[in-house]
């Protein structure tokens, strides 16, 4: 893989690496993908499984529900009042 | 002496019995490290929680230092359902960072083996295992993804059980891979398992993956070994597998063999799947919630967020990174969605097999390793010690790693693979192998 093309994906995915993290995780990410690569001439079904078995839909009605520890949430938060404290956008 | 769970429950016990039991564990943690957090009980049967499952008001961290300081609200639902059976929680088990990992090395303090402690535990579930092979009346919460209850569950010498996919609610588990997390049990043997399974099972309102189909329990005298999963596996495992063979034809099951070339392919298939997914669950740790917390509030925020990732280790970062890259538009055709296509054609083909047998074979290819063996590997060569726990895993089925002999006083493990649904087939497996095999332990905290 290309440095430049590498560097790009380190962007895409806001992973910062040391220089000395860096030749050797690209080694790996390298080697990797190229034994990913033996799965291009596998004969399969063209049927992809998002999920081992069959899930019917189950999904809850769309009302809200009250959660009784709020308080719990912040604590894992830095806050102001009841906002989470972040970086700006 | 009690043996089960049961038994033991049913046992008046002084304070001085929960002292003792809570010092003794303490101090053989110190030098095992099978927790990361204990904590004190005075009543119950004990039970442990793998530490990427949240427990209420205790720090649970998933082995990774950007969830250092988060403390769940909640429990979840397999928790909350194994706290209301009067069970005691005793405290978080160690493991591989998110569970990525087959030895338990990927985090701060890795577990050692009881066995022998210059040899490793097995991952992720690693701390699992050993809480469940060093106290006697106990239950490990543990969740694999591609192996990580069986591998650890064989170094370490216990049954490690491993569900159907849904059969278990995920509610409250830190996600590693959304389609492949599967919440299981570790235990020293088959009552105190199916004890456990029978109140962790079910259905859930907050996990709409979990199902609602009844467990069944299809027994069946016909054991198939897929030679694909025995291939790669070294000498000194295959003979005695060997002989667990012969031992069971003795007990009247017949043995058959078959090949599936697309089991060659359960790799590569397994490790883009669960990357892919990795990447996108762990974009959520951005550094100003789940306990981490990054202060430099006057960065923006893509410096902000690519700043707080910097607490990931070594393998989460490569995990993200490959992840990202199998899900690229210019790429994802070739590797995201032919592991998808890869994978139902897996699940096929073991289907197809597990109609009217069981699939056995050893649990690891290789003989437990010591620590420092295993700093040698290569990712890829990492990677590939989950040949044999991989292609159950990544087909959603049931299976279960349990202990049948010793070699150089280490256990070794099987496991057995039934189909989607017919995880009491495997309980049933295993009472019937314990009538011949008694398993060995080197302590026995708790015993009565």
């Amino acid at each position: 893989m290309e440095e430049k093309e590498f560097d790009r994906l380190l962007k895409t995915c806001r992973i910062k690496l040391t220089k000395e993290e860096y030749d050797k995780i690209k080694n790996d990410i390298e080697s990797i993908i190229s034994y990913f690569n033996s799965i291009d001439n596998t004969q399969c079904q063209e049927n992809p499984a998002y999920h081992p078995i069959n899930i019917k839909e189950n999904l809850g009605e769309d009302v809200p529900k009250k959660f009784d520890n709020v308080e719990g949430i912040l604590k894992n938060t830095r806050t102001y009042r009841f906002y989470i404290v972040g970086p700006k956008i | 002496m009690t043996e089960t769970i049961e038994e033991f429950a049913s046992v008046d016990k002084p304070p001085s019995y929960y002292e003792k039991l809570n010092r003794d564990i303490n101090e053989l943690n110190n030098r095992l490290h099978a927790f990361n957090l204990l904590s004190k009980i005075d009543r119950g049967v004990p039970f442990s929680v793998k530490d990427n499952i949240c427990v209420n008001g205790v720090e649970s961290t998933a082995g990774s230092p950007i969830l250092k300081g988060y403390i769940p609200p909640f429990d979840a639902t397999v928790v909350e359902k194994i706290k209301q059976a009067s069970f005691s929680f005793i405290g978080k088990t160690s493991m591989d960072e998110f569970g990525f990992g087959t030895f338990g090395i990927n985090c701060d303090t890795p577990a050692k083996n009881p066995f022998d402690e210059e040899r490793v535990a097995g991952g992720s579930s690693s701390g699992a295992a050993v809480a469940t092979a060093i106290l006697k009346h106990h239950i490990a919460i543990a969740e694999s993804t591609g192996g990580s209850i069986s591998a650890p569950a064989a170094f370490c010498g216990v049954v490690g059980f491993t569900p159907t996919y849904g059969a278990v609610s995920r509610y409250g588990l830190i996600d590693y891979a959304n389609s492949l997390d599967k919440i299981g049990v570790m235990a020293r043997n088959s009552s105190d398992l199916r004890y456990a399974f029978d109140i962790i099972r079910g259905t859930d309102d907050y996990d709409s993956t979990c199902t609602n189909r009844a467990i069944e329990n299809f027994s069946t005298n016909k054991l198939t070994v897929i030679k694909e999963l025995v291939e790669n596996v070294d000498s000194e495992i295959l003979e005695p597998f060997n002989s667990l063979l012969d031992t069971l034809k003795g007990q009247g099951y017949s043995v058959e063999y078959k090949s599936l070339e697309i089991l060659k392919q359960s790799i590569p298939a397994y490790y883009i799947i669960s990357m892919a997914e990795a990447s996108t669950n762990l974009a959520k740790y951005t550094g100003f919630k789940y306990g981490h917390k990054n202060m430099e509030f006057t960065e923006n925020y893509n410096l902000f967020f690519t700043n707080s990732r910097t607490a990931f280790g070594t393998e989460a970062k490569r995990r993200v990174i490959l992840g990202t890259f199998v899900r690229s538009a210019s790429v994802k055709n070739r590797y995201y969605f032919k592991a998808l296509n890869i994978r139902n054609t897996i699940i096929a083909a073991l289907k197809e097999t597990l109609k009217d047998s069981l699939i056995i074979s050893p649990t690891m290819p290789v003989f437990t390793p010591k620590f420092s063996e295993v700093k040698e590997l290569t990712p890829v060569q990492n990677y590939s010690m989950d040949a044999i726990t991989i292609p159950p895993n990544l087909s959603g089925l049931p299976h279960m790693s349990f202990p049948y002999t010793y070699l150089n006083g280490m256990p070794v493990g099987a496991q057995i693979v039934t189909d989607h649904f017919n995880d009491y087939a495997l309980i049933s497996f295993l009472e019937a192998w314990e009538k011949s095999f008694k398993p060995k332990f080197k302590y026995n905290i708790g015993a009565i």
